[in-house]
């Protein structure tokens, strides 16, 4: 379908998009790759007077170091996640994520920042950067605020981004040496996982055991927002890298969620989904 | 879909059931909802769902398909249209309510069926979207009930009472005077109250424009049907035909610019051929 008919603006600063967006308010919306707004727009879900396209705000380009940590620019796409070097050295959880996001064209077009923005809980970096334990930096008039992932989050579709605010940089703390995978769970090829688990771990541990010492997991459309698996991550820690070590910990991933029931799957199926998907990301985490 | 929600408010059953005899406010506690006129047991207005990225707006109408004095239960049946003739929505929410003494457990018990596209965007999402906006609803009723049957019990209360006994469900007054006193005692909402602002977050849209007043004296009647308001209703939002997609109008002159030689060709050959047949 065509999109109802709505004025553009492509501004070149941060500045400039935050006062079009002052200026046009609720009206608005913002746009950073595009891959969810346009079909939005194109199913006639929503119809903005006024589109704002971050694309031409090259500061929000692009992955730097900046200490322990890594800052990455919210309009980064999730091609560039996947073969960023300092990403695949600090951060590789969120390159393998950003590898199963969608197609390679949605992959091209779409951003880190505007996939966390848009906030779908089927969304595959949401978890991700959860389970990085992210820190979002928003800008605003007040200035720039920074809002850990854990905050960030609050509901579907919802996020802690005011209405008057913008996205620029997604803040994440190295863990060098961190196996990582991202187990995705889907019936058609491309699509919006059913369950999905993110998955990090430490286990540079001495050799002969394969111990993991310390473990980050969050889950995937397993509620209205990315969750951690706290149970899960303390059982892991000492566990060995095994099957059978892994297993008990990985039966806890679905422990206090309230996963949606749809025609995919009800509740019950993602909560079984969560525990299988779990203990596979681990273990292949644990390996990589 | 069936969506249900429960809560208990900390006022009598009686009193719980007057906050509800105004329909318009009853409607009023939906997210998004404005209502544009109300007439007896029927209103009119419109809703808009906002939520991420999508922002639907929906017009259409509800009306008391039941209403069940005796046992506190009653049934609304809304409709809605897409304003850009995407789909529609309609639900059913029957409302029951037990009283327990000083409390009562209010049960909302929702069938919820939306069409078009909004049905088919990205798997399930309406699902989660009406549930959440349901939960939304039924937090502004609880909290309505929790305020005014609180902090304006007495005042409700009375009348209440009063209504009870005046018209009892089996004293159904002769057929014409049934809609004329619905028609006098029904404040208009639209007019005594300015229209909430969009996405009126549930907190303020829960001060309700209307209170003892709504206490309808009309009988209860059980599946009456809807009192034919429809040419005295102040109509609904006026539907914008600006943005409605004309797909003739849009193709048409491509298809002209992409085809014309084409077209040109095959007449001549038409020409031709009909030349040939007449010799």
């Amino acid at each position: 379908m065509i999109p109802a008919k709505f004025d553009y603006v492509a501004p070149t600063s941060v500045e400039d998009a935050l006062s079009a967006l002052a200026q046009h308010g609720d009206d608005a919306k913002i746009m950073a790759g595009g891959q969810s707004l346009l079909p939005v727009l194109r199913m006639r879900l929503n119809a903005p007077e006024m589109v704002i396209d971050l694309g031409r705000i090259e500061s929000l380009r692009g992955v730097r170091e900046d200490g322990d940590a890594l800052v990455i620019g919210a309009l980064t796409t999730h091609a560039e996640m996947v073969t960023n070097d300092l990403v695949r050295q600090h951060a590789v959880l969120l390159s393998k994520a950003a590898a199963e996001v969608a197609d390679s064209q949605v992959r091209h077009r779409g951003t880190f920042g505007g996939s966390c923005a848009h906030a779908d809980p089927a969304g595959d970096m949401g978890s991700a950067a959860l389970a990085m334990d992210a820190e979002f930096s928003i800008a605003g008039p007040g200035g720039t605020r920074s809002v850990p992932a854990s905050e960030f989050f609050v509901d579907l579709f919802e996020t802690a981004i005011g209405e008057d605010e913008i996205l620029t940089e997604i803040r994440v703390p190295k863990k060098t040496g961190w196996g990582a995978h991202y187990e995705k769970f889907v019936r058609v090829a491309h699509q919006w996982p059913i369950v999905a688990v993110a998955a990090t771990v430490d286990a540079s541990g001495p050799a002969d055991g394969r111990a993991i010492s310390e473990a980050r997991v969050a889950l995937t459309n397993m509620g209205s927002t990315p969750l951690r698996a706290r149970a899960t991550e303390n059982a892991l820690s000492g566990a060995a890298a095994t099957e059978d070590g892994v297993r008990a910990a990985a039966d806890q991933a679905a422990e206090g969620t309230n996963p949606p029931s749809d025609l995919n799957g009800d509740a019950d199926y993602r909560r079984h989904l969560a525990t299988v998907l779990t203990r596979r990301a681990v273990l292949k985490a644990a390996e990589a | 879909m069936d969506l249900d929600h429960s809560f208990t408010v900390p006022v009598g059953v009686e009193t719980a059931w007057a906050e509800f005899q105004d329909i318009a406010s009853v409607a009023e506690c939906f997210p998004g909802a404005t209502v544009t006129g109300a007439e007896g047991d029927t209103f009119s207005g419109s809703v808009k769902v906002k939520l991420g990225p999508i922002a639907l707006v929906y017009n259409g109408s509800g009306t008391f398909t039941e209403k069940d004095e005796a046992a506190h239960r009653f049934v609304v049946d809304a409709k809605g249209k897409d304003k850009r003739g995407n789909g529609t929505a309609g639900a059913t929410v029957t409302l029951t309510m037990d009283g327990r003494g000083d409390s009562t457990e209010v049960k909302v018990h929702t069938d919820l069926a939306v069409t078009g596209k909004p049905a088919q965007f990205g798997r399930g999402v309406m699902q989660d979207v009406s549930d959440k906006l349901l939960g939304q609803f039924v937090a502004c009723l609880e909290q309505r009930l929790g305020e005014n049957g609180g902090a304006t019990s007495a005042g409700v209360a009375a009348p209440a009472g009063g209504a009870d006994q005046a018209a009892p469900p089996g004293e159904t007054p002769a057929d014409g005077s049934g809609t004329a006193p619905a028609a006098e005692s029904t404040p208009p909402p639209a007019e005594s109250t300015p229209p909430p602002p969009e996405s009126t977050p549930p907190a303020e849209s829960a001060v309700p424009p209307v209170e003892s007043t709504a206490i309808p004296s009309e009988p209860v009647a059980p599946a009456a049907p809807p009192p034919a308001s429809a040419p005295r209703q102040p109509s609904p939002t006026p539907r914008g035909s600006d943005d409605a997609l004309d797909l003739g109008r849009t193709v048409l002159p491509l298809l002209a610019k992409a085809y014309w030689k084409q077209a040109v060709v095959a007449l001549i050959v038409i020409i031709v051929i009909i030349w040939l047949i007449a010799r």
